[in-house]
């Protein structure tokens, strides 16, 4: 119970910084806008295939925008203060759990601008929500652990993204498949078991982060 | 001699896959059949080519069918021997086939006590001018296929797409395997340096990573050249070619985390979290990605699985060992690099 106590904790903490320094959070929205904004002057009509990709790639730069600042943006002496006053597992759960619900904003915003200029091409809204939910919690928990990896290195920006697009590639072909799904592109019989695998994914790279972790916060 | 026999053991099966897979002749087969698409009620004569054939050696005893299904064929009229390589066959199709479609595929059958039997599948079509099943069960001149030879040597089977290139699934398939037990201890390795710290645990895990990576690009190179030859193109955009790059991508990765760490104790810890995270990622991309989706491959969207029906028992024989072999090759090449890397920090320590 006092693990639960800590993310909670952690949580509020992590969102009344988030608060504070608006200029994080407004950066990102301000990116995410922009993109869709160059997408839509570059294209001008976007066929559902085309809104289905480019909707996944936006996400895909501005989560790891967004969840790059994790682990890199703080200084390792404020992180070793944090470690002395709870557990690492409390603080790698509220911020991956904090990153996932700012990847669920971050998404419906996507979705909205890009539905806003583009046009809506979404048929099955609870299965696209279900993306959404599950891609968000995918993304978060990737790049969430493999910002803490790279925060260890010195030029941890680059190694940010060279650890993470290789390792987010398979999640990011299952929401595509989902969502194309959702969108009326593909008829799939055997919907259910991809849902299914991809929180199976989610699932299996949250429960190796929290074994890992323990070995990677020590310096 | 008592600690490096499987060295030797693994040079001496790799030497054994590279003459057996390459000097073992294929069985016969029959390139095409010419005209492929025939109508019904005609005397047609079909030139067949053959490979590896010596149809001169069998003059009289050579026998062909046209095989519609399980029970039903038409036997050759005539057979005319012209070299090794070509036959000329005349078959007489009934006017009504005793079936309701349109266009009716035929396996040709050739069979010859010199070269064995050999089969073409659906190497004629049949076009039926007027559809009457009833009346082409009753008027089928129905001829059993029996007592087919077998030639009495080692011989790879002859797959029309494939050709000579079968030989590749020694070199191309096996290095896969072998990539693939040496990611896994990689991983046991990076395991155990969390349990306990030791160095040399981490040195061992990027050794056979590596060894790892080469297979990979052998495998990918090689399914290039044997995609080059049967698909057409050297990338095809085939879900596994893809995959496979990714894959490789994450393990370039590893190497470029180990480089950015000055700290051999941080740099070992890290590498291995890493290590272990990335090899769960890989599993899904390999393995249930390509499942699911269409591909080329066998095993994936709808073709036939890997074993059920591509290897025969000499094909076993060489494929077997050859995944052992490259192993066993992949491990002492990975011990070669991980003693270069101890004798070089000794040096620099000193």
């Amino acid at each position: 119970m006092n693990l639960f106590k800590e993310i909670i904790f952690l949580l509020r903490k992590e969102f009344k910084l988030e608060w504070r320094q608006k200029y994080a959070l407004s950066g990102i929205l301000l990116y995410v806008l922009s993109t869709v904004f160059i997408i839509y002057i570059s294209f001008q009509r976007v066929s559902p295939q085309l809104w289905n990709v480019l909707f996944w790639i936006i996400m895909l730069f501005a989560s790891i925008n967004a969840v790059v600042k994790s682990f890199v943006q703080e200084s390792g002496h404020r992180q070793l203060y944090y470690y002395q006053l709870a557990n690492p597992i409390a603080i790698l759960l509220s911020k991956m759990l904090y990153n996932a619900s700012l990847l669920l904003l971050l998404s419906v915003l996507t979705f909205s601008a890009l539905s806003f200029i583009a046009g809506n091409p979404v048929e099955e809204a609870g299965q696209f929500s279900l993306a959404l939910l599950l891609g968000s919690l995918g993304f978060s928990i990737t790049f969430t652990f493999v910002s803490a990896i790279a925060a260890k290195a010195d030029n941890s920006s680059t190694l940010m993204a060279i650890l993470s697009f290789p390792v987010v590639i398979p999640i990011l072909l299952l929401l595509v498949n989902l969502s194309a799904h959702s969108i009326g592109l593909l008829q799939s019989t055997m919907i259910g078991r991809d849902i299914m695998l991809l929180a199976s994914v989610d699932l299996i790279l949250v429960a190796l982060g929290l074994v890992l972790f323990p070995y990677l916060w020590r310096d | 001699m008592k600690k490096h026999w499987w060295k030797a053991l693994g040079v001496v099966i790799v030497l054994y896959s590279f003459f057996m897979g390459l000097l073992t002749p294929l069985k016969t087969g029959i390139l095409e059949a010419n005209p492929a698409s025939v109508r019904t009620g005609q005397e047609v004569m079909l030139e067949v080519k053959g490979y590896n054939s010596f149809y001169t050696q069998a003059q009289n005893e050579l026998r062909a069918w046209l095989k519609m299904d399980s029970e039903r064929a038409l036997a050759a009229r005539r057979v005319e021997v012209v070299d090794d390589r070509l036959v000329k066959l005349t078959f007489d199709i009934p006017a009504f086939l005793p079936v309701d479609k349109k266009v009716q595929d035929f396996t040709l059958i050739l069979d010859s006590p010199a070269d064995g039997a050999s089969v073409l599948p659906s190497g004629v079509f049949v076009t039926q001018d007027s559809i009457n099943a009833a009346l082409g069960e009753t008027a089928w001149p129905n001829a059993d296929i029996a007592n087919l030879h077998e030639k009495a040597a080692i011989t790879f089977p002859f797959r029309n797409i494939l050709g000579e290139t079968i030989r590749n699934t020694y070199y191309h398939v096996p290095l896969w395997f072998a990539m693939f037990i040496l990611f896994i201890s990689a991983v046991v390795y990076s395991v155990k340096h969390l349990r306990n710290f030791d160095q040399r645990y981490d040195e061992q895990a990027a050794a056979l990573t590596s060894v790892g990576i080469l297979y990979g690009i052998l495998g990918l190179v090689t399914g290039a050249i044997w995609a080059k030859h049967t698909w057409g193109a050297y990338w095809s955009f085939d879900v596994k070619q893809n995959m496979t790059a990714v894959g490789l991508l994450i393990y370039g990765a590893y190497f470029v985390l180990r480089a950015s760490f000055e700290d051999p104790e941080k740099k070992a810890r890290i590498s291995a979290v890493y290590n272990i995270f990335a090899f769960a990622t890989l599993i899904p991309l390999l393995y249930v990605i390509p499942k699911l989706t269409d591909s080329l491959h066998p095993g994936a969207g709808g073709n036939i699985a890997f074993g059920s029906q591509d290897l025969d028992n000499t094909m076993r024989m060489v494929f077997y060992p050859a995944i052992i072999g490259w192993t066993l090759m992949g491990v002492w090449m990975a011990q070669l690099i991980f003693r270069m890397n101890r004798l070089k920090h000794r040096l620099l320590e000193e």
